[in-house]
């Protein structure tokens, strides 16, 4: 009898043991995108980023998404017209997937692959590197995405017929708390 | 029985393999490349959902569903409303034509600065110079003619570049913040000025033109067309605040 009961406990606790699942969610970010233009030098900041990051078998799956209209950059004019040229109302939500070994997040520095889906494109940014400080159960992910408008077929914005420069650098700054 | 415990002894053996799912390793990331849109390069990351509006009819849910054990997370699961998802093709429209006509907006007003810049420097040509008691001297009816014709062609092109900013769309729910206020507010001025130094320009020729010296309100074309002026100058230099001069070399 006791043996049957201890094969029936094996049979449902090995798939238990086996999926060391765990789970990580955005707590707070801050994503900033800096444009550079001979007559001006912007900075259109977001808060309002979500994020979740599933584990499983060692793997660790990362989704991170932001509304394109969340950006400010102080002018509300100058924010309209980042909407229209990244095709904010077409495509709203800017979205970075990134897959990372679980080992590699308690450790130093992390150089990850970036899938970031914007404008109607998805682009591939592979070997970013991004900085992190441990803080108990928490993690501080801090780095920058090198977007270009070429990359997401954008049109660069001129001012006074000059166009702004193509790359637009994505700052981030993310805590991630494990669940 | 010997059957029974070899059948056992597999399903315990096979049931971790069976649990497990995505163990395949993460290739070393190499030099960066840009994948072409909607197909990936790299087969190891998750795909990515097309944005389009079966994506956002697929968030209109609303609510963080919860990833299934294995599963990479979708934007389902991020909680945000199907007001931030969906896509809205009508104000992608609205955006777009709002963009084209304040271009236009912009590329008319910096136009307009060269007939208002030569009108207001052939101004001081067509006033009759000379003091109490000493000859006055009238100036040329080619000169008067050309200051009108300028100031004509400015008013014209002004009125037509203050069209397509009155009527760019509004995009519902904007409220105005940084330098656009400011534009917006010295239009206050301008406007009315460019409204006014035409009618007093036109009163002025015709006194002008009749041998009176200018009199009465005709008399403020002058101050009012500066006024108007410096307002428009200072308009175009608010839109353009804060103006950061840095060119690439200097990166």
């Amino acid at each position: 009898m006791n043996r049957k009961f201890l094969t029936a406990f094996l049979l449902l606790a090995l798939p238990a043991f086996s999926q060391t699942g765990s789970q990580w969610v955005l707590l707070k970010s801050s994503l900033t995108y800096h444009v550079t233009h001979p007559m001006h030098q912007i900075d259109g900041v977001s808060h309002a980023a979500k994020g979740k990051g599933t584990c499983h078998a060692g793997i660790c799956d990362f989704l991170i998404a932001a509304p394109v209209n969340t950006f400010d950059t102080g002018d509300s004019n100058r924010d309209l017209h980042m909407l229209q040229v990244t095709r904010g109302a077409q495509f709203p939500m800017i979205i970075v997937r990134t897959r990372l070994p679980e080992a590699a997040i308690p450790s130093g520095a992390i150089y990850a692959d970036l899938e970031v889906q914007f404008a109607g494109q998805t682009v591939t940014y592979k070997h970013v590197a991004l900085e992190k400080k441990t803080n108990g159960n928490e993690v501080e992910i801090t780095g920058t995405i090198p977007l270009k408008c070429t990359d997401f077929k954008l049109d660069p914005p001129s001012f006074l017929t000059v166009p702004i420069k193509n790359e637009i650098p994505v700052r981030v700054d993310m805590t991630w708390q494990r669940m | 029985m010997v059957i029974g415990k070899f059948a056992l002894c597999c399903c315990v053996l096979s049931a971790p393999f069976l649990s497990t799912a995505q163990t395949v390793p993460v290739a070393p990331p190499t030099e960066s490349s840009i994948a072409p849109p909607v197909s990936l390069v790299n087969d190891d990351l998750p795909s990515a959902p097309e944005p389009s509006e079966e994506l956002a009819q697929a968030a209109q849910q609303n609510q963080p569903a919860q990833t299934k054990p294995g599963s990479p997370p979708s934007l389902s699961d991020l909680g945000f409303t199907s007001q931030q998802t969906q896509a809205n093709a009508q104000l992608q429209a609205m955006l777009d034509r709002r963009t084209h006509m304040l271009k236009v907006h912009q590329r008319l007003g910096v136009i307009t600065l060269i007939p208002m810049a030569a009108t207001v420097i052939t101004g001081p040509m067509v006033g009759a110079k000379g003091k109490n008691g000493e000859p006055i001297t009238e100036p040329s009816q080619a000169n008067l003619d050309f200051h009108a014709a300028l100031g004509g062609v400015t008013t014209g092109l002004y009125f037509t570049t203050a069209y397509y900013a009155m009527f760019a769309p509004k995009v519902p729910e904007t409220k105005r913040r940084g330098a656009i206020r400011y534009h917006e507010a010295l239009a206050f001025i301008h406007g009315p000025g460019m409204i006014a130094t035409p009618i007093l320009g036109y009163m002025a020729y015709k006194q002008e033109n009749a041998g009176e010296k200018v009199h009465g309100i005709a008399s403020a074309h002058g101050a009012v067309a500066w006024t108007t002026v410096s307002a428009y100058g200072a308009s175009i230099v608010a839109v353009s605040w804060p103006i950061k001069l840095k060119f690439w070399g200097n990166q």
